[in-house]
């Protein structure tokens, strides 16, 4: 049972990290950062906890709107660039950050032990689950709340004016911009928006892990973060989630079996899936045929 | 005043394996318009078949060199069948996370031959270091900018200089006009990936000759170097490549020695970000046309 639960904790937060990258991606910007985000949400929601001894939520609200600040200063320069600088950009910036943390000390004396983060031995002891007797179950829960409320806020985003304009630029830019589109504006937004989600998401990760360092916010991870959306497809906020659990429950997990192989078949699925469904696992067209089987426009299970 | 002179020998001799890297990458980007994510995953599954070689052989650098750039050739078709040739003209995100998927199997099959964290790596010339008064010369690395120079303008010689060259120049312009006039453009581009991959292989030895050692991690450092001496060079530009090759490497040797290692890679990220946002181009790009199209959404 515990395995099931540790898989659903992972699951929910690598899914606000796929969300985040989901937020830019609508605007047509492939944005590496997004690992970058994730870990100062992480460093800064533990500091919160562990150091000031703040409680979960009101910490993981400061973390979002510090991640969230970030993506918009980095977001003013960096969309200067699109397509591939975008990319290496972005990379650039992500990797930055890493390092950062990589060299940053930031120690307190608490009893016998020293809390915070320490360079590379990372951030050890995030330990606000554990002492405010949360069981795995409840931290689950919690995190799902999240991922809905973040799922429907997008979902409705994805139906309000914002969220059309968000694609308008997505499609053509030109296009957007003849009608009157302010398209940085957008963009930054859409990265703001994107680092919001990513900080709530590292918050998390930092409390349900315990223990942070530097090397977990790495180029992997900011791919993956990439991966996500764009394997599940860009057309809702489902495609996503499902594309998470495609990677992360069946191709990582699933297949553990297979021992050191794994890795082996997950790198072909994946060229499989993207080969035979370039759009993505969930494409509008999919989309569609799934709101005709079940006409109130339930959520797929599955594709 | 030595020091600073010292630093930038040293970092133009690094740098100019980075501008090797920075070659074959930016011939597969010119081709395709399209990021290879497993570029440098490639390299290192040749890598591990020279240290292979060397291992259970015994074999010599040049042959070990030789097993290093057919593995990087073998590995790099592998990766444009799978990921690039089957790919539409308008998914090239597809593209890149498929790279980015079979990275991770690269990645996977080397520990699966040999599974220790580092192997040793056969020098390339154990001679002493030449010293020109205060300065010191090591023979490796100046046989590693020899090559990035020669390989420069061989890649430019045969762009320029040949009816391949010319062929693969007109479906850079325009690949479907190129189709039109019989060009064979999926063979030309499948020659292209080759000969880039053929580049990384010899960047690739050159550096783990000087290193003596490769890990599992090759790969990614060796992507994400080629990547930023590209950028900073400027996209598709051939003497760039090489040229922000050499600047990333004096960046690098330079704030090593001024603020550490540790701090080495920051400043070379913090310039680079900064570098793309003020000038896109790279020093000696054209302005950035270039986008990486993505798949619709709705």
């Amino acid at each position: 049972m515990d395995f099931y639960l540790g898989l659903a904790q992972i699951i929910g937060v690598h899914t606000l990290l796929g969300l985040s990258a989901y937020c830019v991606l609508l605007t047509g910007q492939v944005s590496l950062a997004q690992a970058g985000f994730f870990a100062i949400g992480a460093y800064v929601a533990g500091m919160l906890t562990v150091l000031a001894g703040w409680s979960l939520v009101p910490a993981l609200l400061i973390s979002a709107l510090v991640s969230g600040a970030v993506a918009c200063a980095v977001g003013f320069p960096a969309l200067r660039v699109k397509g591939l600088m975008l990319v290496v950009a972005t990379t650039a910036f992500g990797e930055a950050v890493r390092l950062f943390f990589f060299n940053f000390t930031y120690q307190i004396q608490a009893g016998n032990l020293k809390l915070g983060p320490h360079g590379g031995e990372g951030f050890r002891q995030i330990r606000y689950f554990p002492e405010n007797g949360w069981s795995t179950l409840d931290v689950v829960i919690f995190i799902w709340i999240v991922v809905a409320l973040v799922m429907a806020a997008l979902w409705w985003l994805d139906r309000s004016r914002a969220g059309a304009v968000l694609r308008a630029v997505g499609e053509d830019e030109l296009a957007a911009q003849s009608s009157g589109i302010n398209i940085t504006a957008v963009k930054v937004s859409a990265m703001t928006i994107g680092g919001l989600i990513a900080g709530i998401g590292g918050g998390i990760f930092a409390h349900y892990t315990t223990h942070i360092e530097h090397i977990q916010f790495g180029v992997v991870l900011a791919t993956f973060a990439i991966a996500y959306p764009i394997l599940g497809g860009l057309s809702n906020v489902f495609g996503t989630l499902l594309a998470v659990i495609f990677i992360q429950g069946f191709l990582i997990e699933g297949l553990r079996f297979m021992g050191d192989w794994r890795n082996l078949l997950f790198g072909g699925l994946i060229v499989l899936a993207m080969n035979i469904r370039p759009r993505g696992l969930l494409d509008a067209g999919t989309t569609r045929a799934l709101k005709r089987l079940f006409s109130s426009g339930k959520e797929p299970s599955g594709a | 005043m030595v020091d600073l002179a010292q630093n930038t020998i040293d970092g133009l001799m690094i740098g100019s394996s980075y501008g090797l890297l920075a070659l074959g990458f930016t011939v597969i980007f010119g081709v395709m318009r399209r990021l290879n994510l497993s570029y440098g995953p490639s390299i290192m599954i040749g890598a591990y078949l020279g240290t292979f070689l060397y291992i259970q052989q015994g074999a010599g650098p040049l042959a070990v060199a030789g097993a290093v750039v057919v593995g990087s050739v073998l590995a790099g078709v592998y990766v444009e069948r799978l990921c690039f040739a089957p790919m539409k003209a308008g998914a090239a995100i597809a593209s890149m996370v498929s790279s980015f998927a079979i990275w991770m199997q690269l990645e996977q099959a080397a520990i699966l031959v040999l599974p220790r964290h580092t192997y040793p790596f056969p020098p390339l010339s154990t001679a002493l270091p030449l010293e020109f008064g205060p300065f010191l010369l090591r023979v490796d690395h100046l046989m590693m900018l020899a090559c990035a120079v020669l390989l420069a303008f061989a890649v430019h010689g045969v762009l320029y200089r040949t009816r391949y060259g010319l062929g693969l120049r007109a479906i850079i312009g325009n690949p479907v006009a190129a189709h039109l006039v019989g060009i064979p453009v999926r063979r030309s581009v499948l020659i292209a990936f080759a000969g880039a991959s053929a580049i990384g292989g010899v960047a690739g030895f050159l550096v783990l000759a000087v290193d003596q050692q490769v890990t599992p991690m090759f790969g990614m450092w060796a992507t994400l170097k080629g990547l930023v001496a590209m950028m900073i060079g400027g996209l598709g530009s051939i003497p760039g490549a090489l040229l922000g090759g050499l600047l990333l490497g004096v960046v690098e040797a330079q704030s090593q020695w001024y603020f550490g290692p540790q701090i080495r890679d920051l400043v070379a990220y913090l310039v680079l970000f900064a570098f793309l946002v003020m000038r896109p181009g790279g020093l000696l790009g054209e302005a950035p046309k270039v986008e990486i199209a993505l798949p619709q959404g709705t």
